[in-house]
């Protein structure tokens, strides 16, 4: 495009210059140099990892952050930053060793202080942090590149949470880590990751340059983990929040990259020449979820006439703009993605639609056409579209449904609120543990209290033996369907677009990374 | 005249106070809570409480509101929950390309509506006419969204003559910035372009029909002479009044047309504040846009005072 700024073009020179005079390059050979400019649809509230689940800061921090552990092509934790680790006989000290010689971008040396000192931040203000340090007794530096956990009781997920990509246990410098309380966010970033970030202008651009003292481990790349080589000299994060302006600006290259985009616009990137659409897998399993705390939803088989009276696969195909690429029927807990913990069980009562028990079910449970408040949104048109086809097939059965339409923020307050609502729609992202499923914890709006789904929880977060674990997990799944603590509908996909010049992008990662990535222009 | 003058200036005072009240009122009483937002889809309430606090918003309405009041005094408009950085850089940061927007955006509307309506006029009942009014109907009726994404595929994507969406500051590089305004000051100025072109017309027929007009013809002035300048300057007046209007509407379309064509203005500040319940951002850009408002109105008082002595009652 003849509008792009003068400096590409010196680049471009310097770059050809530069081929010249190393040689040509093999075709598909990896190149240094060029901004990526990456569209996405907002502002980050915030670049501190410990601070925000929102996804947007995830990705936007993970080029910037590091933790101790990562997550590998399986979505097992793999080490990033540490060494190695080692566990005691009883399994309640955990010794990690870290890399020596990783720089901050600030210049000063990665050490167990910085390390300690993110770890306890994290610990305070992280969903995941604070469900490990309920396990924690003590975190201590023992020399400079040692750091030894010790636990209170036996726990499974240390290595996990310590992985996890989104609201994540990043290191940051001491200094930076204690000058912040855990409730206020970060201002200063200063991260060991591969880019750098140098200017934040809200609203136009997030610039990151490459980090040259960037220590990669000597591993290939490996899911979001393993050796990551900066080879852009910038990625530019441009927020657009008009999804059909996104979408046209990749196809027009002022963008190279367009994140959350509109399922219809498909057709449009396959028939594009210089862009090419991206299925990312998974997004979201579609999921109502009741408030166990009061009203009329407290009332188990009303909840169970909800999931037999549905009949998923029209509301997914719906959802998908009727293309079977979009979404996925399944009735596991964890995505296909996560395979350690998806499961394959037969016989659960999942999409029955089958409106005679739900009519019974709804007759056991006393109930008499009392209206049931469903909280919606339209600022995600899947929550809206997977809400009102719900609505349908619910009356259909004999529910009340007064399906109530709001906007995202106002949902997100309401639903902390027990007297407002029955049910409100959302999106349940990769969980990478059984424990971290937050609709099964008392603590997340919806608040799930039996107590025997709170007591396998505890036996998940204790259990060590991996094959252990799997069966308490596949009880676990038994033990949903039957208490209905929400409806799993199926799994939706997103979409995302890059130009064809953008090479040796990860498609397989749930959320994008651009270490790895560069343009072939 | 002094007496008047004193009397408009201290009528803005209860009206700011309105003002200043029903924004804080407006954004505090709908539902939605900016922690919430922040903190991401999977904070426990606990997370919420403690940085509702952290932020003051625990603290009951009225003591918050008074706050504000104390602030906005002192000429403070408070600091960004989301953009670290105080509301008064943040929209004078967002200024100049709302205002670019805005200019530009009147240009294309006066150059297309004027001489649209002019010459409709001069040739009324003629193919011309019907041409150009059938078009300014269509202006009229045409949602500025659909235009400006139509806009979007033909010129950008389509024919790859301008760049689909952005913006570049005129200061630091005025060819860009000329090429991603083009768009967004079509799409916005052609919806206005249309009303002015309908009131050019009648004005137009309307001083074509006058005395003067008669002589001017029976004097044996061409055509022409007699249209646009005779005619045409007396036709002025109310056309001038209508592109007044015009701007107060642009303000309001511009926000759309940021949000489409991702200019970073004073628009899109505000609605993605709205939409993360940024409250002191709303507040403070509600305000200064009402106090400009305001100010433009004393500043047309005390004008026609000056024109018209009769408007000074006394």
């Amino acid at each position: 495009m003849a509008c792009r700024a003068y400096g590409l073009r010196l680049l471009t020179v310097f770059a050809m210059a530069a081929v010249l005079v190393v040689g040509a390059p093999p075709a598909d050979a990896q190149k240094k140099g060029g901004v990526l400019r990456v569209g996405n649809l907002g502002e980050p509230p915030a670049l501190d990892a410990h601070w925000t689940t929102a996804s947007i800061t995830e990705t936007l921090t993970n080029h910037i952050y590091e933790g101790l552990y990562s997550l590998d092509a399986g979505n097992k934790p793999i080490p990033m930053l540490a060494e190695s680790h080692t566990v005691s006989k009883d399994g309640l000290t955990y010794t990690f060793k870290l890399r020596q010689g990783v720089k901050f971008h600030n210049g000063k040396e990665m050490s167990s202080e910085d390390v300690v000192a993110s770890l306890n931040r994290w610990g305070k203000q992280s969903n995941y942090g604070k469900s490990l340090f309920a396990q924690v007794a003590e975190l201590r530096a023992v020399d400079k590149y040692t750091v030894e956990m010790k636990l209170k009781e036996k726990s499974a997920i240390v290595l996990i949470s310590l992985a996890v990509p989104n609201n994540f246990g990043a290191i940051y410098p001491k200094e930076i880590a204690e000058k912040f309380p855990p409730e206020t966010k970060v201002t200063e970033y200063v991260g060991t990751g591969p880019y750098k970030l140098v200017e934040w202008k809200p609203d136009q651009y997030i610039r990151m340059v490459r980090f040259d003292d960037y220590k990669s481990r000597s591993e290939k790349p490996n899911g979001y983990g393993g050796g990551k080589t900066a080879w852009l000299d910038e990625i530019r994060w441009v927020p657009v929040p008009e999804v059909a302006t996104r979408v046209a600006q990749v196809e027009t290259g002022e963008l190279d990259f367009a994140d959350d985009l509109n399922l219809d616009a498909y057709d449009r990137l396959k028939a594009s020449t210089g862009a090419r659409p991206i299925i990312s897998k998974p997004y979201y399993w579609l999921v109502a979820v009741f408030n166990k705390k009061e009203g009329l939803m407290t009332n188990e088989k009303l909840r169970q006439a909800w999931q037999a009276a549905i009949d998923i696969e029209p509301i997914m195909k719906n959802v998908a703009g009727g293309r079977a690429e979009f979404y996925r029927m399944d009735n596991s807990l964890a995505p296909v993605e996560i395979t350690a913990w998806h499961t394959k069980l037969a016989g659960l009562p999942w999409n029955e639609h089958n409106r005679d028990k739900a009519k019974r079910l709804l007759q056991e449970a006393g109930y008499k056409k009392e209206p049931i408040r469903f909280m919606t949104t339209q600022e995600y048109k899947w929550m809206y579209d997977f809400a009102l086809l719900s609505k349908q097939q619910l009356e259909d059965a004999g529910f009340n449904i007064d399906l109530q339409v709001v906007d995202w923020a106002t949902l997100v307050k309401r639903r902390n609120n027990s007297k407002e609502y029955d049910v409100f729609t959302t999106g349940m992202g990769a969980f990478y543990d059984p424990t971290h499923h937050i609709y099964l914890t008392n603590s997340w709006p919806g608040w799930t209290s039996d107590e025997s789904i709170l007591k396998l929880q505890a036996e998940l977060a204790r259990e060590t033996d991996p094959k252990k674990r799997m069966a308490l997990w596949e009880q676990q799944t038994r033990q949903f369907y039957e208490k209905v603590p929400v409806i799993r509908y199926g799994d939706l996909f997103g979409l995302r677009a890059a130009r064809n010049t953008v090479k040796g992008f990860n498609e397989a990662t749930e959320r994008i990374r651009f270490y790895n990535v560069w343009l072939e222009k | 005249m002094f007496a008047y003058l004193v009397r408009r200036i201290l009528a803005v005072i209860p009206v700011m106070a309105v003002v200043v009240t029903v924004v804080f009122l407006l954004i505090h009483l709908i539902p939605g809570d900016p922690v919430s937002v922040m903190l991401g889809p999977d904070a426990t309430p606990t997370q919420i409480e403690a940085t509702r606090r952290s932020l003051g918003l625990d603290r009951p309405i009225h003591s918050q509101l008074l706050g504000f009041y104390g602030r906005v005094l002192r000429g403070d408009l408070g600091q960004s929950y989301f953009l670290d950085r105080p509301v008064v850089t943040a929209i004078v940061e967002r200024a100049e390309p709302t205002l670019m927007l805005m200019a530009c955006a009147l240009l294309v509307a006066v150059v297309i509506g004027v001489p649209s309506g002019i010459v409709a006029a001069a040739h009324r009942g003629s193919a011309w006419d019907r041409v150009l009014m059938l078009g300014s109907l269509l202006g009229v009726c045409i949602p500025g969204f659909w235009l400006s994404l139509n806009f979007i595929y033909l010129f950008a994507v389509r024919l790859g003559w301008l760049p689909a969406a952005g913006y570049a500051s005129v200061l630091t590089d005025p060819m860009s910035a000329v090429r991603y305004m083009v768009l967004p000051a079509f799409s916005l100025g052609f919806n206005q372009s249309a009303l002015i072109a309908r009131i050019s017309r009648s004005c137009m027929l309307e001083a074509l029909q006058q005395d003067y007009v008669r002589t001017a013809r029976a004097k044996g002035l061409p055509n022409r002479a007699v249209t646009y300048v005779h005619a045409f300057r007396n036709a002025l007046v109310p056309v001038v009044t209508v592109i007044g209007v015009t701007t107060a509407v642009l303000i309001g379309g511009a926000v759309v047309t940021e949000i489409v064509f991702n200019i970073p203005g004073l628009g899109r500040l505000v609605i993605s504040a709205i939409l993360r319940r940024d409250y002191p951002v709303v507040q403070g850009v509600v305000l200064v846009t009402a106090a400009t408002y305001v100010l433009i109105n004393l500043i047309v008082d005390v004008l026609y005072a000056f024109i018209d002595p009769r408007i000074r009652y006394d």
